[in-house]
């Protein structure tokens, strides 16, 4: 090639600074050249036009392939599970074109579930799929095979499926998502193995996966853990002693709660008489304030030591006042509801149910309640859940529907119908792609109902409409899924 | 007629009929629908309140629809195929209706038509005045060639080290001159040589290569005469004249078996050129199917499938290495996943060589290869043969990926295109499936 290159310096100058000549060519080649510059009625530019036309040639005659030493490629080892039917692969193509992220998880469930895998044509979409959704990651790994695991080795950014079978070798050899999945399958058989599994491997983790795992031990909470949660108080990572000092919150009998429910003993007292009193004392100890509670009040209406005291009663569990009035259950909530001093903190009573998941007192608050409260609704038995949810809905649209969202259960016609007409009134908000992201949740019977359902504005209908093709297509991809 | 959902998407026009056409491919939106041994149909409901009819013939993928789109085929006629690939049992069979058969009929009569010979009582044309009007144009084009190698001339004298500061008026006006010359060839070689990256390194060299071709198509033509009779037509069509499709469908052509490997799409100024590579099985003959189109205004008859066969009587146009061709007739008959090709990169290059010996400025070129694998290598992927020789991967090259999942490692038969050093995979057996990429 150094002969080209001469000619490409030639033609950088031009033929009026630097003619062309043969250097570089031998053989043939150079005997052309010797013709070609010897040419009498030609001139340089005919020349230099000659001789590239010439090396062109000479080029493209005698291309050769490379020749290098070139490190064996690794194979991809063969799959031991079937590949999935084309069927699944039509339906799975439908499900591409909605974007709908939810969507591809069911079907990726469902592939799971049938224990086959993705065909290697498939992987590169669904690679990426994963590496811009966390939630497919673990599906993606128990469906992808050996090849995905293969292609991770090219590209880093897929690095994040490994061929594991059992939940030792995925809590072992696994990604980070895979190993996510691992643990938590095995807190909630096995909680205190689970705790033992991460805190054996916890000095080899970076600090994003120590966040990451140590999440696993908040469902459930187990009072076991308390004292090594509170050894990683001391950790280096902001996130690790946050996502610590979280789950601590959630566990009576931790350091963290015994604070704060000293704090509300004192400042809540029942006297003789059966009034409570509300005084809240100075608070000296720092590690109230540095867990997160709020000094000051944003609210001009409400004092800062009210302010205080409802955030640690949010964070107490509820059986405390029990113990602290000598009543029961029902006898509390009564209190709160009847004592002035105490009204002001039934939300905070709301939240600590909700925070703790108390589900016996979630029952008892709402039998015994004329307000609606929408935190306590998933603590609820489901028929109770559905029947408030409906109750409710009129008053409360879009907590309801919120609520409903992060429930993970399929709706029921009525409740989805309810939602659809209230959505249908606000399509800006509850647009196509909040129907991608709650298809789970929406039972595939509403198809044959959504055109009974119109907004009341004309000037919702076009962008409705639009909404109701889409959801259409969804409900048609969910319903393949199901009959697959 | 089994298509898969690429198969059909690659017959989309465009982007946004590829959209479109998948928003289609919803049971929700057919009135009716059915299919046949030759035909598929169906009515959708559009904005209109007649549903438009959708018709398609399967023997020869033809579509034909009543919406008023300009474009081939129409979003209908691509939802209704992807629909039926989907969900084929969704299809009732039964006998089409007037309005499908009515238009099958029209079809088979032009077909006959097309196949008898002209008769005698047709207008013969007025020969002298077509040589006068020849001769006008060679001169045109003689004079705007010389032109154009002054240009040249002028370039390499002063050197082209500036070009990437040149005003692009510098080339445009050139450009212009060649399509007033008559020579629309090349002026679409100037326009090449006008959008090179002038930004990435090596332009250097890309620009003289595409200079000294458009030197030689200008020598070329200069010295026509001296030229074998078959060369002489490569220069032709290089500096601009057509062939005539008509004359050409006269000739006998050769009829084979013809896997489409795969199509290519580029587009200029609203002009879409499509590509499909085709390789004969029996014949083992790669042809190149050209077809032109301006955006939304497409008037192709026939549509051809990559990764489906045809089987089609091809008359190529006249040429030193004959690889463009066009179809005389075409039935589409089930794929073929058979594979036929060569041994490596050696074979290859000695088959380019042989081509660069009677036509020096042949341009990509399809070919068959067996066992090659992806192999990546001093950071760049290239394509390994069995004899462990390398040729790079085109960088511009877009489904790398979906190329190195299928193979997992192992060699994989395989269809390229391109040529000297750079090829890119349009197509892989894989599984004794041919897969187009």
């Amino acid at each position: 090639m150094e002969h080209w290159h001469q000619l490409i310096n030639t033609a950088l100058l031009g033929t009026a600074k630097k003619p062309v000549d043969s250097t570089g060519m031998n053989g043939p080649l150079q005997q052309a050249a010797h013709t070609i510059l010897a040419g009498a009625d030609t001139d340089k530019e005919d020349k230099f036009l000659q001789l590239a036309a010439v090396l062109y040639n000479y080029r493209l005659s005698g291309t050769q392939p490379v020749t290098a030493n070139v490190a064996p490629m690794k194979v991809c080892p063969p799959e031991t599970k079937p590949y999935c039917k084309p069927a699944a692969i039509r339906v799975l193509q439908q499900v591409l074109e909605t974007e709908s992220i939810q969507l591809l998880q069911l079907w990726l469930e469902y592939c799971a579930k049938a224990n086959v895998l993705l065909p290697p044509a498939q992987l590169p979409v669904m690679l990426d799929k994963g590496w811009r959704n966390k939630s497919l990651r673990a599906l993606i790994a128990a469906t992808g095979g050996q090849r995905a695991e293969w292609l991770g080795h090219f590209n880093p950014d897929w690095n994040f499926s490994r061929v594991a079978d059992t939940i030792e070798d995925r809590w072992q050899n696994g990604a980070t998502a895979q190993r996510f999945e691992a643990l938590k399958e095995l807190r909630a058989t096995d909680p205190v193995m689970a705790r033992t599994w991460l805190e054996q491997s916890w000095p080899k983790e970076s600090a994003t996966v120590k966040t990451e795992l140590l999440s696993v031990l908040e469902q459930p909470a187990h009072p076991a853990d308390i004292p090594w949660l509170e050894s990683l108080l001391t950790e280096k990572s902001k996130q690790v002693k946050e996502t610590a000092t979280r789950i601590l919150k959630k566990l009576p009998g931790s350091s963290l709660h015994e604070k704060y429910w000293q704090i509300v003993a004192g400042a809540i007292q029942l006297d003789e008489y059966g009034q409570v009193t509300v005084a809240l004392p100075e608070i000296t100890d720092d590690s109230i304030f540095q867990s997160g509670i709020e000094k000051l009040s944003n609210d001009k209406s409400i004092t800062d030591e009210t302010h205080i005291l409802y955030q640690l009663i949010s964070f107490v569990h509820p059986a405390r006042w029990e113990e602290h009035f000598n009543r029961n259950t029902e006898r509390v909530i009564a209190l709160f509801q009847l004592q002035e001093s105490l009204k002001p903190f039934i939300p905070a009573l709301v939240l600590a149910i909700a925070w703790f998941e108390d589900k016996a007192r979630a029952v008892s608050f709402m039998e015994h309640s004329e307000t609606f409260y929408i935190d306590i609704i998933p603590l609820l038995p489901p028929e109770q859940q559905q029947q408030f949810s409906e109750k409710f809905f009129d008053e409360h649209p879009d907590s309801i529907i919120q609520y409903a969202c992060n429930n993970q259960e399929e709706w029921s016609l009525p409740l989805c119908t309810r939602i659809f007409k209230y959505a249908a009134t606000q399509p800006y908000t509850y647009n196509q792609q909040f129907m991608n992201n709650h298809i789970r949740q929406i039972p595939v019977a509403i198809a044959a109902t959504l055109d009974d359902i119109t907004p009341v504005e004309a000037y919702h209908t076009g962008y409705w409409n639009n909404i109701k093709v889409h959801l259409g297509r969804l409900l048609q991809a969910k319903s393949q899924i199901q009959s697959l | 007629m089994n298509l898969s959902d690429e198969q059909v998407l690659a017959m989309a026009p465009d982007e946004s009929s590829r959209k479109s056409g998948k928003d289609l491919a919803n049971p929700a939106k057919w009135v009716s629908k059915g299919v046949s041994d030759i035909a598929l149909w169906g009515e959708c409901q559009g904005s209109g309140s007649k549903p438009y009819q959708t018709q398609i013939d399967t023997g020869n993928m033809a579509f034909k629809c009543s919406c008023p789109s300009r474009k081939f085929p129409c979003k209908h006629g691509l939802g209704l195929l992807l629909l039926y690939s989907r969900q084929r049992a969704s299809f009732p069979e039964a006998t089409p209706p007037s309005w499908v058969s009515e238009w099958l009929a029209k079809r088979a009569e032009k077909d006959e038509k097309k196949n008898t010979p002209a008769t005698a009582t047709e207008k013969q044309p007025d020969t002298s005045a077509q040589a006068k009007r020849q001769q006008a144009r060679m001169q045109k084009v003689s004079d705007g060639a010389a032109e154009l190698l002054r240009w040249i001339k002028d370039l390499v004298r002063n050197g082209i080290m500036d070009m990437p500061e040149k005003d692009p008026a510098f080339f445009e006006n050139m450009i212009r001159r060649m399509v007033d010359a008559q020579a629309p060839g090349l002026a679409a070689m100037m326009r090449e040589l006008a959008d090179i990256s002038y930004f990435h390194d090596g332009w250097q060299s890309v620009f003289i290569t595409q200079l000294t071709r458009i030197y030689l198509v200008i020598q070329g033509y200069q010295h026509l005469s001296d030229l074998p009779p078959a060369l002489q037509q490569d220069i032709r069509t290089l500096a601009g004249f057509s062939t005539s499709q008509e004359e050409l469908k006269e000739q006998n052509g050769i009829t084979d078996t013809w896997q489409v490997l795969g199509k290519q799409t580029t587009e200029e100024d609203r002009l879409v050129v499509e590509r499909y590579w085709l390789y004969g099985i029996n014949t083992k003959r790669p042809a190149l199917i050209l077809q032109f189109y301006v955006r939304g205004q497409s008037t192709i008859a026939n549509t051809l499938t990559p990764g489906n066969a045809i089987n089609a009587e091809l008359v190529f146009y006249p040429s030193a290495a004959p690889l463009r061709a066009l179809i005389k007739q075409q039935v589409t008959v089930p794929a073929n996943h058979t594979f036929n090709g060569y041994a490596g990169w050696q074979e290859v290059v000695t088959a380019q060589t042989a081509i660069n010996e009677v036509l020096p400025l042949y341009n990509d070129q399809v070919y068959t290869i067996a066992d090659l694998t992806p192999v990546w290598h001093a950071d760049q992927w290239w394509l390994q043969d069995s004899r462990q020789q390398l040729m790079a991967m085109k960088k511009t090259f877009q489904h790398t990926w979906k190329l190195l999942a299928l193979s997992g490692g192992t060699p994989l038969h395989m269809a390229v295109t391109g040529k000297e050093t750079q090829y890119e995979p349009i197509g892989v057996w894989h599984e004794q499936e041919y897969k187009i990429l």
